[in-house]
């Protein structure tokens, strides 16, 4: 089974992207920020993130920059935002992201740009 | 080789600053090109009481984290009128970091930042707002859930009230739930308002 | 109140509280010992539903209730070797790790705080003598701190009972103890080995001579400091620490919840926190 890793600080936003992975058959972890969010996988090994930017204590793109640079094996990243004007998506890239999705994100949307980033699309 | 004891507090380690501590000259050191100064300097002005405007200004122009960290704590601990309002002035900022470290801060400070939230809540950028209520997460102030259905009622930007509903869910009495199924029917189509309130609304019927 | 009546959802939505104020997690496995915990506080602060008492625990400007219930979440007991595995981190990845970075000949400094009355600094020691080879290459220093000046007194004197020293091994407990009666006293060597100061570790003026150490050990404190002393608290280590120091916390306490200065290192025996190398 697939294992996802949702950073976000919100209770109700993870718990609403656990609900569409699971019913979706993956496996998921969550972690309230980017700090916990690194000591997670750090410990434990994970097949994609799904990673909020603004968060507390660490935020998804000092996440990601960091765990980019760790000595870890490395899995895609779909970045989630509330921010659809600002040019959160070409840093959100250039921290190392593979996808940039606006919150609040669609069922579909996010499963569609899962499976193809953990490699199942068209199968 | 073996363990070895310095024998008196005063060795533990020399005071290194050379300057006196006096409020001035603390302000002064605000700009002193050693961060490890800075932040003696800024730890050490939480004891003067005019000290935010100092630590205001510094504050957006503070590259190092580490520094802009304590002068954060200092404004904080000092809670008075300039020091709000400096945090509330990092909300609108380009760093994310420090518009994070500001909101944080503000969570601390119930009594001071009470007064402004109807402000913050109706500021023209969606962004504050939703800052806002991030902020009053950890406010424990009685008002708290009538402004969080001010939002869910008024505001026109999603993802603020998909913030507030969020945050209702935690604390929404039986007075947030006929605002929750009015929110629900105005996004209709919008999966998360739906999952958020009906989630809101299954903790308040347990009740 | 029936043993039922904190739901599934309320127990998700207290744990995520208080994990965001306290930093401690609760696995799925302790909800047993949380409910009944959480049970008698709504009891006795006489609370009608589990909600009311969210709510007060929550708006309760003073915060009491809270420090009521950390208390009672939180056994706050110490003995030798406890959450032994992070002496085997010094031991085996932290000190390596100084080591060969380390380019002067000066000490190596520990602190330890709170010392309370003395199991962890001298747990320390007996732990580099008896594990650490470097032990014969370098001078090391161990200051442990506290602010209660009576239990410094107790932790000089370091005599402990058998419940005290129960998790250590045989061999070792004959080496550096020597028993009393029904006690056990430790020996006089190891008592020189560890230097013992009183610090308010919210007071700058006390900390403000703590300065370059390189390991920092502070377990099971942080837990009881509201969030902005535990702010300030990182902070202040941060300025304790040389570039490159280390900070181990107690088991169930996080940085991730206090703050963003440091790096997150993980070693085979567990994460500690890093001071940037090239902090200054």
């Amino acid at each position: 089974m697939k294992r996802i890793l949702i950073v976000d600080d919100a209770a109700t936003v993870r718990m609403y992207h656990r609900n569409i992975l699971e019913t979706a058959g993956y496996a998921v972890e969550e972690a309230v920020n980017g700090i916990e969010a690194l000591e997670k996988s750090l410990q434990q090994s994970f097949d994609l993130f799904v990673v909020d930017i603004n968060m507390p204590k660490l935020d998804g793109y000092g996440f990601l920059r960091e765990l980019r640079s760790q000595d870890v094996a490395q899995a895609p990243a779909i970045m989630v935002s509330t921010e659809a004007e600002s040019n959160d998506h070409i840093r959100a890239y250039a921290a190392g992201a593979n996808v940039y999705m606006v919150k609040p994100v669609k069922p579909d949307q996010l499963l569609i740009n899962v499976k193809l980033l953990i490699g199942e699309a068209c199968l | 080789m073996a363990f070895i004891k310095t024998h008196s507090a005063q060795s533990i380690s020399e005071d290194e600053r050379k300057q006196p501590r006096n409020c001035e000259n603390l302000e002064a050191e605000l700009d002193n090109p050693n961060p490890t100064t800075r932040r003696w300097a800024a730890r050490d002005l939480v004891d003067c009481p005019k000290a935010s405007v100092a630590l205001v200004s510094h504050l957006e122009q503070e590259e190092d984290v580490s520094v802009r960290e304590v002068i954060l704590t200092s404004l904080t601990t000092l809670g008075d009128e300039v020091a709000v309002a400096g945090l509330v002035n990092c909300l609108s900022s380009e760093g994310v970091a420090l518009r994070n470290e500001a909101i944080e801060a503000m969570k601390q400070l119930p009594d001071e930042v009470a007064p402004i939230m109807r402000k913050l809540l109706a500021d023209a950028n969606p962004d504050v707002r939703i800052f806002a209520v991030n902020i009053l997460e950890s406010l424990r102030h009685p008002d708290v859930e009538a402004w969080l259905i001010e939002v869910i009622e008024n505001d026109p930007h999603l993802n603020v009230c998909a913030t507030a509903v969020d945050l209702l869910g935690e604390v929404g009495s039986f007075a947030a739930k006929e605002p929750l199924l009015r929110l629900k029917a105005r996004y209709f189509e919008e999966p998360y308002i739906q999952f958020a309130a009906d989630l809101a609304l299954k903790i308040i019927n347990e009740d | 109140m029936p043993a039922s009546s904190i739901s599934e959802l309320d127990f998700e939505k207290f744990r995520e509280f208080f994990y965001r104020k306290t930093g401690i997690q609760f696995e799925p496995s302790k909800r047993y010992f949380v409910d009944k915990r959480l049970e008698e506080r709504i009891e006795l602060t006489g609370s009608e539903t589990f909600r009311s008492y969210f709510t007060m625990l929550r708006f309760e400007a003073s915060g009491e209730e809270l420090q009521h219930l950390t208390n009672l979440m939180t056994v706050n007991e110490t003995y030798f070797f406890r959450e032994e595995y992070q002496f085997q981190c010094l031991v085996n990845s932290l000190l390596p790790d100084i080591v060969q970075r380390k380019k002067d000949g000066n000490p190596i400094r520990i602190w330890a705080i709170p010392s309370s009355s003395g199991e962890e600094p001298y747990s320390i020691a007996i732990y580099l003598l008896e594990y650490w080879a470097g032990i014969n290459n370098w001078d090391i220093e161990i200051i442990s701190s506290d602010i209660d000046t009576q239990i410094l007194g107790q932790a000089r004197k370091g005599r402990y009972s058998a419940r005290s020293v129960q998790h250590l091994p045989e061999n070792v407990l004959r080496k550096y103890f020597t028993r009393v009666a029904d006690e056990y006293q430790i020996c006089e060597d190891l008592r020189e080995a560890v230097e013992f100061t009183r610090v308010n570790l919210a007071e700058p003026a006390d900390t403000r001579p703590y300065r370059n150490f390189d390991v920092i050990f502070c377990r099971n404190l942080l837990i009881y400091f509201d969030d902005v002393s535990r702010k300030a608290a990182a902070e202040t280590f941060y300025d304790a620490l040389k570039p490159g120091g280390f900070i181990c916390l107690g088991h169930s306490e996080s940085m991730s919840r206090i703050s963003s200065l440091y790096k997150v290192r993980k070693f085979p025996e567990a994460i500690v926190y890093q001071k940037p190398l090239e902090a200054r």
